[in-house]
Protein backbone atom coordinates (compact mmCIF):
# COMPACT_ATOMS: atom_id res chain seq x y z
CA UNK A 1 0.00 0.00 0.00
CA UNK A 2 1.33 3.50 -0.82
CA UNK A 3 1.22 5.82 1.77
CA UNK A 4 1.14 9.72 0.44
CA UNK A 5 1.84 12.42 3.60
CA UNK A 6 -1.52 13.21 2.57
CA UNK A 7 -3.22 9.58 3.49
CA UNK A 8 -1.35 9.45 7.08
CA UNK A 9 -2.79 13.04 8.05
CA UNK A 10 -6.37 11.82 7.48
CA UNK A 11 -6.84 8.15 8.02
CA UNK A 12 -10.70 8.74 6.95
CA UNK A 13 -9.08 10.63 3.68
CA UNK A 14 -12.57 9.58 1.70
CA UNK A 15 -14.81 10.65 4.88
CA UNK A 16 -12.92 14.08 5.97
CA UNK A 17 -12.70 15.23 1.93
CA UNK A 18 -16.96 15.29 1.97
CA UNK A 19 -16.79 17.10 4.86
CA UNK A 20 -14.64 19.55 3.61
CA UNK A 21 -17.32 20.99 1.42
CA UNK A 22 -18.79 21.93 4.86
CA UNK A 23 -17.36 24.73 5.44
CA UNK A 24 -14.83 27.78 4.63
CA UNK A 25 -12.46 29.43 6.11
CA UNK A 26 -12.07 32.77 5.47
CA UNK A 27 -8.94 35.18 5.27
CA UNK A 28 -9.80 38.10 3.71
CA UNK A 29 -11.62 39.90 1.22
CA UNK A 30 -9.93 41.85 -1.77
CA UNK A 31 -11.00 44.11 -4.05
CA UNK A 32 -10.14 41.51 -7.13
CA UNK A 33 -12.29 39.25 -9.49
CA UNK A 34 -9.84 36.87 -10.49
CA UNK A 35 -10.85 33.33 -10.19
CA UNK A 36 -7.86 32.01 -8.77
CA UNK A 37 -5.40 29.89 -6.66
CA UNK A 38 -2.85 30.87 -4.28
CA UNK A 39 -1.52 27.75 -4.01
CA UNK A 40 -1.01 25.71 -0.42
CA UNK A 41 0.10 28.61 1.34
CA UNK A 42 -3.05 28.63 3.97
CA UNK A 43 -3.46 27.35 7.34
CA UNK A 44 -1.86 23.70 7.64
CA UNK A 45 -0.67 23.84 4.23
CA UNK A 46 -4.21 24.66 2.80
CA UNK A 47 -4.92 25.17 -0.84
CA UNK A 48 -5.93 28.95 -0.66
CA UNK A 49 -8.62 30.10 -3.79
CA UNK A 50 -10.42 33.39 -4.18
CA UNK A 51 -14.48 33.12 -4.59
CA UNK A 52 -15.48 36.18 -6.30
CA UNK A 53 -18.45 37.75 -6.51
CA UNK A 54 -18.67 40.79 -8.73
CA UNK A 55 -15.23 42.97 -8.75
CA UNK A 56 -15.09 41.72 -4.49
CA UNK A 57 -13.14 38.40 -3.33
CA UNK A 58 -13.01 36.18 -0.80
CA UNK A 59 -9.46 34.03 0.01
CA UNK A 60 -10.61 30.69 0.96
CA UNK A 61 -9.82 27.37 2.41
CA UNK A 62 -12.23 24.46 2.20
CA UNK A 63 -12.81 22.94 5.72
CA UNK A 64 -14.79 20.96 8.12
CA UNK A 65 -17.37 23.01 10.12
CA UNK A 66 -15.09 23.07 12.86
CA UNK A 67 -12.79 26.35 14.60
CA UNK A 68 -9.46 25.91 14.51
CA UNK A 69 -8.90 24.53 17.92
CA UNK A 70 -5.36 23.31 20.18
CA UNK A 71 -3.81 23.63 23.57
CA UNK A 72 -0.65 23.79 22.21
CA UNK A 73 0.77 27.42 21.52
CA UNK A 74 3.11 26.72 19.11
CA UNK A 75 0.62 24.76 16.91
CA UNK A 76 -1.64 28.02 17.34
CA UNK A 77 0.46 30.19 16.71
CA UNK A 78 1.97 28.66 12.95
CA UNK A 79 -2.05 29.07 12.54
CA UNK A 80 -1.92 32.70 13.49
CA UNK A 81 0.74 33.42 11.63
CA UNK A 82 -0.31 31.45 8.47
CA UNK A 83 -3.69 33.26 8.32
CA UNK A 84 -1.55 36.90 8.54
CA UNK A 85 0.57 35.44 5.51
CA UNK A 86 -2.12 34.66 3.37
CA UNK A 87 -3.69 38.24 4.31
CA UNK A 88 -0.34 39.50 3.83
CA UNK A 89 0.11 37.90 0.58
CA UNK A 90 -3.33 39.43 -0.50
CA UNK A 91 -2.28 42.37 0.32
CA UNK A 92 0.68 42.97 -1.39
CA UNK A 93 -1.40 41.69 -4.77
CA UNK A 94 -4.19 44.32 -4.45
CA UNK A 95 -3.10 46.90 -2.42
CA UNK A 96 -6.61 46.28 -0.09
CA UNK A 97 -7.46 43.94 2.05
CA UNK A 98 -10.92 43.86 4.85
CA UNK A 99 -8.76 41.18 7.04
CA UNK A 100 -11.03 38.54 8.74
CA UNK A 101 -10.80 37.58 12.25
CA UNK A 102 -8.99 34.59 12.74
CA UNK A 103 -11.31 31.56 12.85
CA UNK A 104 -13.96 32.79 10.68
CA UNK A 105 -15.74 29.65 8.96
CA UNK A 106 -18.75 29.86 6.74
CA UNK A 107 -20.46 26.79 6.71
CA UNK A 108 -23.57 25.50 4.65
CA UNK A 109 -27.06 26.26 5.56
CA UNK A 110 -30.29 27.85 4.65
CA UNK A 111 -30.41 24.85 2.11
CA UNK A 112 -27.27 26.42 0.60
CA UNK A 113 -23.36 25.32 0.35
CA UNK A 114 -21.28 27.66 2.40
CA UNK A 115 -19.37 28.61 -0.65
CA UNK A 116 -22.99 29.70 -1.99
CA UNK A 117 -23.31 30.92 1.83
CA UNK A 118 -20.37 33.19 0.86
CA UNK A 119 -21.36 34.63 -1.98
CA UNK A 120 -24.75 35.85 -0.59
CA UNK A 121 -22.86 37.37 2.10
CA UNK A 122 -20.59 39.66 -0.41
CA UNK A 123 -23.90 40.17 -2.26
CA UNK A 124 -25.73 41.53 0.79
CA UNK A 125 -22.92 43.54 2.22
CA UNK A 126 -21.39 44.50 -1.16
CA UNK A 127 -21.44 48.76 -0.36
CA UNK A 128 -19.99 47.85 2.66
CA UNK A 129 -17.37 45.86 1.80
CA UNK A 130 -16.56 48.52 -1.09
CA UNK A 131 -16.64 51.59 0.57
CA UNK A 132 -14.53 50.40 2.98
CA UNK A 133 -11.80 48.61 0.81
CA UNK A 134 -11.79 52.13 -1.03
CA UNK A 135 -11.34 53.67 2.19
CA UNK A 136 -7.97 51.55 3.01
CA UNK A 137 -6.53 51.62 -0.23
CA UNK A 138 -2.89 52.90 -0.22
CA UNK A 139 -2.72 52.53 3.63
CA UNK A 140 -1.24 50.58 5.78
CA UNK A 141 -1.55 49.88 9.61
CA UNK A 142 1.34 50.51 12.09
CA UNK A 143 1.50 49.54 16.00
CA UNK A 144 3.27 52.61 17.65
CA UNK A 145 4.36 52.33 21.54
CA UNK A 146 6.28 54.88 23.44
CA UNK A 147 8.14 54.09 26.65
CA UNK A 148 9.92 55.80 28.87
CA UNK A 149 13.00 55.21 31.63
CA UNK A 150 10.70 56.01 34.87
CA UNK A 151 13.93 56.50 37.15
CA UNK A 152 15.27 58.61 34.77
CA UNK A 153 12.12 60.71 34.63
CA UNK A 154 11.46 60.52 37.99
CA UNK A 155 15.33 61.86 38.97
CA UNK A 156 14.65 64.99 36.76
CA UNK A 157 11.35 66.04 38.64
CA UNK A 158 13.08 65.35 41.92
CA UNK A 159 16.27 67.58 40.47
CA UNK A 160 13.85 70.36 39.10
CA UNK A 161 11.39 70.65 41.82
CA UNK A 162 12.30 73.34 44.82
CA UNK A 163 9.60 71.17 47.32
CA UNK A 164 11.82 67.83 46.69
CA UNK A 165 14.78 69.47 46.99
CA UNK A 166 14.15 70.94 49.90
CA UNK A 167 12.26 67.63 51.13
CA UNK A 168 15.75 65.94 50.23
CA UNK A 169 18.01 68.28 51.95
CA UNK A 170 15.09 67.46 54.99
CA UNK A 171 16.34 64.10 55.12
CA UNK A 172 19.73 64.30 54.52
CA UNK A 173 20.26 66.73 57.67
CA UNK A 174 17.56 65.30 60.21
CA UNK A 175 17.60 62.37 62.45
CA UNK A 176 16.59 59.14 61.41
CA UNK A 177 13.11 59.62 62.24
CA UNK A 178 12.25 62.43 60.87
CA UNK A 179 13.94 61.76 57.61
CA UNK A 180 11.64 58.57 57.49
CA UNK A 181 8.65 61.03 57.36
CA UNK A 182 10.20 62.94 55.09
CA UNK A 183 10.99 59.96 52.84
CA UNK A 184 7.63 59.20 52.85
CA UNK A 185 6.30 62.39 51.82
CA UNK A 186 8.80 62.60 48.94
CA UNK A 187 7.71 59.35 47.56
CA UNK A 188 4.49 60.09 47.49
CA UNK A 189 4.51 64.08 46.24
CA UNK A 190 6.78 62.22 43.41
CA UNK A 191 4.75 59.67 42.56
CA UNK A 192 1.85 62.31 41.92
CA UNK A 193 4.15 64.24 39.55
CA UNK A 194 4.87 60.99 37.61
CA UNK A 195 1.15 60.22 36.91
CA UNK A 196 0.59 63.99 36.28
CA UNK A 197 3.33 63.95 33.59
CA UNK A 198 2.68 61.04 32.40
CA UNK A 199 -1.21 62.01 31.46
CA UNK A 200 0.07 65.27 29.83
CA UNK A 201 2.55 63.36 28.01
CA UNK A 202 -0.06 60.61 26.88
CA UNK A 203 -2.23 63.89 25.54
CA UNK A 204 0.78 65.28 24.20
CA UNK A 205 1.83 62.53 22.10
CA UNK A 206 -1.47 61.67 20.90
CA UNK A 207 -1.79 65.01 20.02
CA UNK A 208 0.84 65.10 17.60
CA UNK A 209 0.90 61.70 16.37
CA UNK A 210 -3.15 61.57 15.89
CA UNK A 211 -2.12 64.45 13.57
CA UNK A 212 0.17 62.64 11.39
CA UNK A 213 -2.00 59.62 10.70
CA UNK A 214 -5.45 59.16 8.62
CA UNK A 215 -7.29 57.16 11.76
CA UNK A 216 -6.17 55.82 15.43
CA UNK A 217 -6.72 53.86 18.27
CA UNK A 218 -5.48 53.96 21.39
CA UNK A 219 -4.76 50.33 22.88
CA UNK A 220 -4.33 49.19 26.42
CA UNK A 221 -0.56 49.73 27.56
CA UNK A 222 1.61 46.54 28.45
CA UNK A 223 4.20 45.31 30.18
CA UNK A 224 7.36 46.29 28.58
CA UNK A 225 11.21 45.30 29.54
CA UNK A 226 12.61 45.89 32.82
CA UNK A 227 13.28 49.76 33.74
CA UNK A 228 10.57 50.70 31.29
CA UNK A 229 7.55 51.56 31.06
CA UNK A 230 4.94 52.11 28.16
CA UNK A 231 2.90 55.63 27.84
CA UNK A 232 1.22 54.88 25.10
CA UNK A 233 0.24 51.94 22.94
CA UNK A 234 -1.55 52.80 19.60
CA UNK A 235 -2.58 51.28 16.25
CA UNK A 236 -2.48 53.96 13.65
CA UNK A 237 -4.14 53.78 9.95
CA UNK A 238 -1.10 55.76 7.45
CA UNK A 239 -1.27 56.53 4.02
CA UNK A 240 1.99 56.23 1.63
CA UNK A 241 2.13 59.94 1.93
CA UNK A 242 1.61 60.73 5.73
CA UNK A 243 4.21 58.18 6.65
CA UNK A 244 7.18 60.54 6.38
CA UNK A 245 5.44 62.63 8.53
CA UNK A 246 4.83 59.85 11.31
CA UNK A 247 8.32 59.09 10.81
CA UNK A 248 9.87 62.49 11.61
CA UNK A 249 6.91 62.77 14.74
CA UNK A 250 8.28 59.60 15.99
CA UNK A 251 12.38 60.13 15.27
CA UNK A 252 11.69 63.62 17.52
CA UNK A 253 9.98 61.48 20.37
CA UNK A 254 12.92 59.15 20.43
CA UNK A 255 15.17 61.68 20.92
CA UNK A 256 14.08 62.59 24.03
CA UNK A 257 16.36 61.66 26.82
CA UNK A 258 14.32 58.81 28.61
CA UNK A 259 12.22 58.01 25.59
CA UNK A 260 11.84 55.07 23.59
CA UNK A 261 9.56 54.44 20.49
CA UNK A 262 8.57 51.07 18.78
CA UNK A 263 7.34 51.40 15.48
CA UNK A 264 5.87 47.93 14.33
CA UNK A 265 4.65 47.61 10.71
CA UNK A 266 3.32 47.79 7.82
CA UNK A 267 0.76 45.80 8.46
CA UNK A 268 -2.85 45.43 6.33
CA UNK A 269 -5.44 47.10 8.06
CA UNK A 270 -6.47 44.58 10.85
CA UNK A 271 -8.03 46.82 13.44
CA UNK A 272 -9.36 49.65 10.77
CA UNK A 273 -12.13 47.36 9.18
CA UNK B 1 14.26 55.50 15.89
CA UNK B 2 14.99 51.64 15.01
CA UNK B 3 13.26 50.02 11.05
CA UNK B 4 10.28 49.27 11.72
CA UNK B 5 9.63 45.73 12.67
CA UNK B 6 6.82 43.60 13.31
CA UNK B 7 6.71 41.49 16.28
CA UNK B 8 4.63 38.34 17.12
CA UNK B 9 3.07 40.09 19.64
CA UNK B 10 1.80 42.39 17.01
CA UNK B 11 0.74 39.95 14.89
CA UNK B 12 -1.28 37.51 17.73
CA UNK B 13 -2.98 40.83 19.00
CA UNK B 14 -4.41 42.09 15.66
CA UNK B 15 -5.23 38.54 13.86
CA UNK B 16 -7.28 37.35 16.88
CA UNK B 17 -8.76 40.39 18.56
CA UNK B 18 -9.18 42.65 15.19
CA UNK B 19 -10.35 42.11 11.66
CA UNK B 20 -13.66 41.99 10.32
CA UNK B 21 -16.14 39.98 12.12
CA UNK B 22 -19.38 38.48 10.24
CA UNK B 23 -22.48 38.76 12.14
CA UNK B 24 -24.69 36.24 10.63
CA UNK B 25 -26.12 32.61 11.11
CA UNK B 26 -23.95 31.02 8.40
CA UNK B 27 -20.97 31.76 10.65
CA UNK B 28 -19.80 28.72 12.87
CA UNK B 29 -20.53 29.37 16.55
CA UNK B 30 -20.29 27.86 19.84
CA UNK B 31 -23.60 29.09 22.19
CA UNK B 32 -24.26 31.97 19.35
CA UNK B 33 -20.54 33.44 20.65
CA UNK B 34 -18.48 33.11 17.33
CA UNK B 35 -15.71 31.64 18.50
CA UNK B 36 -12.56 33.62 17.60
CA UNK B 37 -9.68 32.85 19.15
CA UNK B 38 -11.00 31.83 22.71
CA UNK B 39 -9.51 28.52 22.54
CA UNK B 40 -6.43 30.13 20.73
CA UNK B 41 -5.55 32.27 23.44
CA UNK B 42 -6.03 30.08 26.24
CA UNK B 43 -3.36 28.27 24.20
CA UNK B 44 -0.98 30.88 23.59
CA UNK B 45 -1.36 32.48 27.14
CA UNK B 46 1.39 30.22 27.73
CA UNK B 47 3.53 32.11 25.74
CA UNK B 48 2.59 35.38 27.85
CA UNK B 49 1.54 36.33 31.23
CA UNK B 50 -1.13 35.57 33.02
CA UNK B 51 -1.92 39.05 33.32
CA UNK B 52 -1.80 40.01 30.16
CA UNK B 53 -4.39 36.98 28.97
CA UNK B 54 -6.63 38.28 31.97
CA UNK B 55 -6.01 41.79 30.29
CA UNK B 56 -6.28 40.79 26.76
CA UNK B 57 -9.80 39.00 27.05
CA UNK B 58 -11.69 41.82 29.21
CA UNK B 59 -10.62 43.89 26.38
CA UNK B 60 -11.51 41.23 23.56
CA UNK B 61 -14.86 41.26 25.04
CA UNK B 62 -15.42 45.12 25.06
CA UNK B 63 -14.23 45.48 21.50
CA UNK B 64 -16.47 43.03 20.42
CA UNK B 65 -19.31 44.26 22.56
CA UNK B 66 -18.85 47.33 20.77
CA UNK B 67 -18.88 45.55 17.26
CA UNK B 68 -22.37 44.18 17.91
CA UNK B 69 -23.89 47.22 18.75
CA UNK B 70 -21.67 49.04 15.59
CA UNK B 71 -19.52 51.63 17.40
CA UNK B 72 -16.41 49.65 16.63
CA UNK B 73 -15.18 52.96 14.03
CA UNK B 74 -11.92 54.07 15.04
CA UNK B 75 -11.88 57.68 15.98
CA UNK B 76 -10.95 59.78 12.95
CA UNK B 77 -7.43 61.55 14.27
CA UNK B 78 -8.71 65.12 14.51
CA UNK B 79 -5.58 65.50 17.37
CA UNK B 80 -8.85 65.94 19.75
CA UNK B 81 -8.13 63.66 22.84
CA UNK B 82 -11.96 61.43 22.34
CA UNK B 83 -13.27 61.68 25.89
CA UNK B 84 -13.43 57.56 26.67
CA UNK B 85 -9.82 57.55 26.42
CA UNK B 86 -8.40 57.86 29.55
CA UNK B 87 -4.79 58.64 30.30
CA UNK B 88 -2.40 55.11 31.29
CA UNK B 89 -2.59 54.25 35.11
CA UNK B 90 0.91 53.84 36.37
CA UNK B 91 0.65 51.28 38.93
CA UNK B 92 3.59 49.28 38.13
CA UNK B 93 5.95 52.01 37.29
CA UNK B 94 5.29 53.21 40.93
CA UNK B 95 7.20 50.03 41.86
CA UNK B 96 9.74 50.42 39.01
CA UNK B 97 11.05 53.87 40.01
CA UNK B 98 10.77 53.36 44.03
Amino acid sequence: MELSAEGLRHPLAGAVSARQQAGRYIYCVAGANEVLSLGSIGIEGREVHAVVHNDLCALVHDCVAQPYQSDDAQVATAWVLAHHQVVEAAWHRWGAVLPLTFNTIIEAGDGRSAEENLSVWLNTEYQVLRGKLDALTGKAEYGVQVSWAPSLIAGKIAETSPDMREMEEGIRSRPRGIAYMYRQRLESLLRKEMEARAAEEFKELYSRLSRCVDSIHVEKTRAVEEGRQMLLNLSCLVSLERYPDLAAELDRVGSREGFFVRLAGPLPPYSFC
Amino acid sequence: MSRPQVGLVDLLDRVLDRGLLINADIIISLAGVPLIGINLRAALAGMDTMVKYGLMQEWDNGIREAARSGHNMPAPATGALPASVMPPRLEEGVAAWQ
